[in-house]
C-alpha cells in the first residue's frame, strides 16, 4: 500500500518540479529594456525639461525626476489614480501643494515651508495616520530622496521653473470657433488655448462670460445677459487650454466671449502674470472673441 | 454559538467534493477548480471567510492541526445573523537598491477585521471590511448585499473592492498596481453578479475616484466574466472611465489551469490613458505563476512578471520575478518567506533592486 503512494508523490514532485523550471525558463528569456535612448525616468532623451545639477537646491523638477515619476506613477496616474492623486508631470505639482489629504483632510499634502505637517512626508516615512507607507509594497524611499522632499517642502514648496525663457505674456494663441467665425446651430462647446498653462483656480463664471449680442438682444455687449454655462474648464493633461461647455446648445445669433485679463480677477499663469488677452505685447487687457451661430445648412 | 463540531464540518467538506485547498488567494481556486464564492462571503473573492473557507483552512489547508483532538472548530459564524473574520500581516523586510545601499524594516502591513450582517440570512446582509491598522482605521468596504435569486444573482451597493482581473493577495504586482483596480482603489458604486454554474460574472458602476471624492459626472463601469471548470478556468475584464481628465480603458484576459501538483495563473491587460502624456499612452503588463503545492501546508511560488509603460517607447520595459514559499504552519497561521528581483533600465536604480521579506500572515 505505500509504495504506490510513493511513486504518486514521487511522480507529482517531479511534475511539479518541470513546471517550476518552465518559469524559470521564461523568466530567463524576458528582459527588461536597454535604456537606449532614454533619460532616468524612462521617457524619450528630451523630451522632459532637465534636472538640476547634482549639489544644486532641490527643487520640483528634481523630485519630479527622481522620485515621482519612476517610482510613484506606475499606480498614482491617470483616471484611476488612487485617491485621486496624481503625480505624472505637468499635474503633480498642483494634486500636491496646498491641496487637503484625501486620508486625512485636515493636513495637506504638501504644507509649504512646514514638511513636519505634509501628509506626503508622512507617507513616504511610514508614520500617516492610515494606510501603509508608500511606495506601497514596495522598498521605502531611501532617507536621501526623503530628505530631499523635506528641503523643497521647508524652502516653501516652490513651484517649477517656467521652461520657457521667452519674456513674452502668456498670449491666446488659438480658439475654437475662430474670431468673427459663423458656424452652423447646435454649437455647445468653445475651446481657448494659451501659450503657458494657466492658474485653473482663476478660471471660473467671473473670468469666463458668454453673452449673446448683437441687434436682436437690443442689448449693449456688456450688459447683455450672460449665458448659462455648464462648466468652464482646464483639463489636468492640457493646462494650457479653457474648455467650455453651454448649459443648452447655443442658438441662432451673435455671440461674445470674454475672458478676464484685467481687474482684480484676472486670468493668470502659474507665474501669476495675467494673460496678455488684448493681444498687445503687454500682459493684461481682456480678451473678445465674437462668432455667430446660424441655421445649419440643408 | 462561534463553533461547529468538527464531524458536520468534515461532512459538509466531503460533500462539496473538496479533494484540496481553498482560501484566499487565487492559485487555491484553481488548485479546486472552486469559484471565490466557495470560501468568500464576497462573491469577487478576499475578505471574510465562510464556513466551508473557515473550516478548510483548519482541516486541508494547514500542514498540521494544533488540538488535533479538539472536536470544536472555528467557522466565523457567531450567530446564524452575524460572522466575523480578520486578517494581520506582519513583516520583516530587507530591500538592496543599486547605488543606493540596503535598507531593513520590520512593518505592520495590515491589520482588518471583516463584519456580516446576515439581516435576512443568505438573501440580504450588510458588510464591513475596516482596516484597524497601520495607522487610524479605515474603511475598505463597507455595502449592502442582497440576493435577488439566492445563490445565484446579487447586486451590491455601496464602497467595494472592483472586479478585475485575478484578486491577487499581493496587490505590488504589475497587474494590479497598473490597471489600478485593486485592494487599495475601493471604489462607491454599485454591482450586478451573476454566479450561475460554471459562470462568475460581474457588472459594476462606481465613480471611478480610486477612492476619493467625486469631481465629475463620469462614471467608472467595469465587466468581468470568468468560466470556471475543475482543471482550468478563464476569463476577461474590461473597464472604462470617462474622467474629466482623460478617457481611461482597460482590457484584460486571465485565466489558471492546474497541472498535477502546480497550479498555473496568467493574467495579461492593456491600459489606454487619455490623460497620460500630451497625446495619451497605452502601457501593457502581464503575469505568469506557478504554484507548486509541494506536499500539504507547503506551496512553492514563482511568479514572472512584465511591464510596458509606453508602447510607443522602446526599451523601457520592466521585470519583477518572484520566488516566495508559503508555510501554513497551523490552521489560521501562515509563514512566507520571499525574494523578488526589480528589473528595468539601467540608468534607474531605483528600477533595479532586490527584497527580501519574512511574513507572519494570522488569519480567521
Amino acid at each position: 500500500m505505500v509504495l504506490p503512494n510513493l511513486r504518486v508523490a514521487s511522480a507529482m514532485r517531479l511534475r511539479g518540479c518541470k513546471s517550476l523550471a518552465a518559469v524559470a525558463a521564461i523568466a530567463i528569456s524576458a528582459c527588461a529594456g536597454s535604456g537606449e535612448g532614454l533619460d532616468e525616468n524612462g521617457r524619450p532623451i528630451g523630451e522632459n525639461p532637465g534636472t538640476p545639477p547634482p549639489g544644486g537646491a532641490v527643487d520640483f523638477v528634481f523630485l519630479q525626476s527622481t522620485i515621482f515619476t519612476p517610482l510613484c506613477t506606475t499606480c498614482h496616474a491617470g483616471g484611476a489614480a488612487p485617491l485621486g492623486l496624481r503625480l505624472e508631470p505637468g499635474v503633480s505639482y498642483a494634486m500636491l501643494v496646498n491641496v487637503a489629504s484625501v486620508e486625512v483632510p485636515a493636513l495637506l499634502r504638501v504644507s509649504p515651508g512646514d514638511p513636519g505637517s505634509s501628509y506626503l512626508v508622512h507617507k513616504i516615512e511610514g508614520r500617516a495616520a492610515v494606510g501603509a507607507r508608500m511606495p506601497l509594497g514596495g522598498t521605502p524611499l531611501p532617507q536621501t530622496s526623503i530628505d530631499n522632499v523635506r528641503q523643497w517642502i521647508s524652502a516653501g514648496a516652490p513651484a517649477p521653473a517656467v521652461v520657457s525663457v521667452s519674456t513674452a505674456p502668456t498670449a491666446i494663441v488659438a480658439s475654437a470657433p475662430i474670431d468673427g467665425e459663423a458656424l452652423d446651430a447646435p454649437l455647445s462647446r468653445l475651446l481657448i488655448v494659451v501659450s503657458r498653462p494657466l492658474d485653473a483656480s482663476l478660471v471660473n463664471a467671473t473670468t469666463v462670460q458668454l453673452r449673446r449680442v448683437g441687434a436682436a438682444t437690443q442689448h449693449a455687449p456688456d450688459t447683455a445677459p450672460l449665458e448659462p454655462l455648464r462648466s468652464i474648464r482646464v483639463p489636468l493633461n492640457d493646462p494650457s487650454s479653457v474648455w467650455i461647455e453651454t448649459a443648452v446648445p447655443l442658438g441662432t445669433g451673435e455671440y461674445e466671449l470674454q475672458l478676464r485679463a484685467s481687474g482684480a480677477a484676472a486670468l493668470a499663469d502659474m507665474a501669476g502674470d495675467a494673460v496678455d488677452g488684448d493681444s498687445d505685447g503687454v500682459a493684461g487687457g481682456d480678451f473678445r472673441l465674437t462668432f455667430t451661430v446660424t441655421e445649419p445648412t440643408r | 454559538m462561534t463553533h461547529r463540531t468538527l464531524g458536520p464540518a468534515l461532512l459538509a467538506i466531503a460533500a462539496l467534493g473538496a479533494a484540496a485547498p481553498v482560501s484566499a488567494e487565487p492559485w487555491l481556486a484553481v488548485q479546486t477548480g472552486f469559484k471565490c464564492i466557495q470560501c468568500h462571503v464576497n462573491p469577487t473573492g478576499g475578505g471574510l471567510r465562510t464556513v466551508f473557507g473557515n473550516v478548510y483552512a483548519q482541516t486541508e489547508l494547514a500542514a498540521r492541526r494544533l488540538n488535533p483532538d479538539d472536536t470544536d472548530l472555528w467557522t466565523g459564524s457567531i450567530s446564524r445573523f452575524l460572522s466575523v473574520g480578520g486578517n494581520a500581516r506582519a513583516n520583516a523586510e530587507l530591500s538592496d537598491t543599486r547605488n543606493l545601499g540596503t535598507d531593513t524594516a520590520f512593518e505592520l502591513e495590515e491589520l482588518r477585521l471583516f463584519l456580516d450582517f446576515a439581516v435576512v440570512p443568505n438573501r440580504l446582509s450588510v458588510y464591513v471590511d475596516q482596516r484597524f491598522a497601520p495607522g487610524s482605521a479605515a474603511n475598505l468596504e463597507a455595502n449592502v448585499r442582497l440576493w435577488l435569486r439566492e445563490g445565484s444573482t446579487y447586486v451590491k451597493a455601496g464602497q467595494f473592492y472592483l472586479p478585475f482581473g485575478l484578486r491577487l493577495e499581493d496587490d505590488s504586482a504589475f497587474v494590479r498596481q497598473v490597471p489600478g483596480l485593486n485592494m487599495t482603489t475601493p471604489d462607491n458604486g454599485v454591482e450586478l453578479g451573476f454566479e450561475t454554474g460554471a459562470w462568475s460574472a460581474q457588472l459594476a458602476i462606481a465613480n471611478g475616484a480610486a477612492g476619493a471624492a467625486e469631481t465629475d459626472d463620469a462614471k467608472l463601469v467595469v465587466a468581468r466574466a470568468e468560466f470556471v471548470q475543475p482543471a482550468w478556468r478563464v476569463g476577461a475584464s474590461a473597464a472604462r472611465n470617462g474622467a474629466d481628465a482623460g478617457e481611461r480603458l482597460v482590457a484584460g484576459v486571465f485565466g489558471g489551469v492546474r497541472t498535477g501538483p502546480t497550479a498555473w495563473l496568467g493574467e495579461a491587460d492593456w491600459v489606454d490613458d487619455d490623460s497620460l502624456g500630451a497625446d495619451g499612452r497605452t502601457l501593457l503588463t502581464g503575469l505568469l505563476e506557478a504554484n507548486w503545492l509541494l506536499r500539504k501546508g507547503h506551496n512553492i511560488k514563482l511568479t514572472a512578471e512584465y511591464f510596458e509603460p509606453d508602447d510607443d517607447v522602446g526599451e523601457d520595459e520592466q521585470n519583477r520575478f518572484s520566488v516566495v514559499w508559503e508555510y501554513f504552519a497551523i490552521q489560521f497561521l501562515q509563514l512566507r518567506v520571499g525574494a523578488r528581483v526589480y528589473e528595468g533600465i539601467p540608468q534607474n536604480d531605483l528600477q533595479n533592486r532586490r527584497e527580501y521579506f519574512v511574513q507572519l500572515h494570522g488569519y480567521f
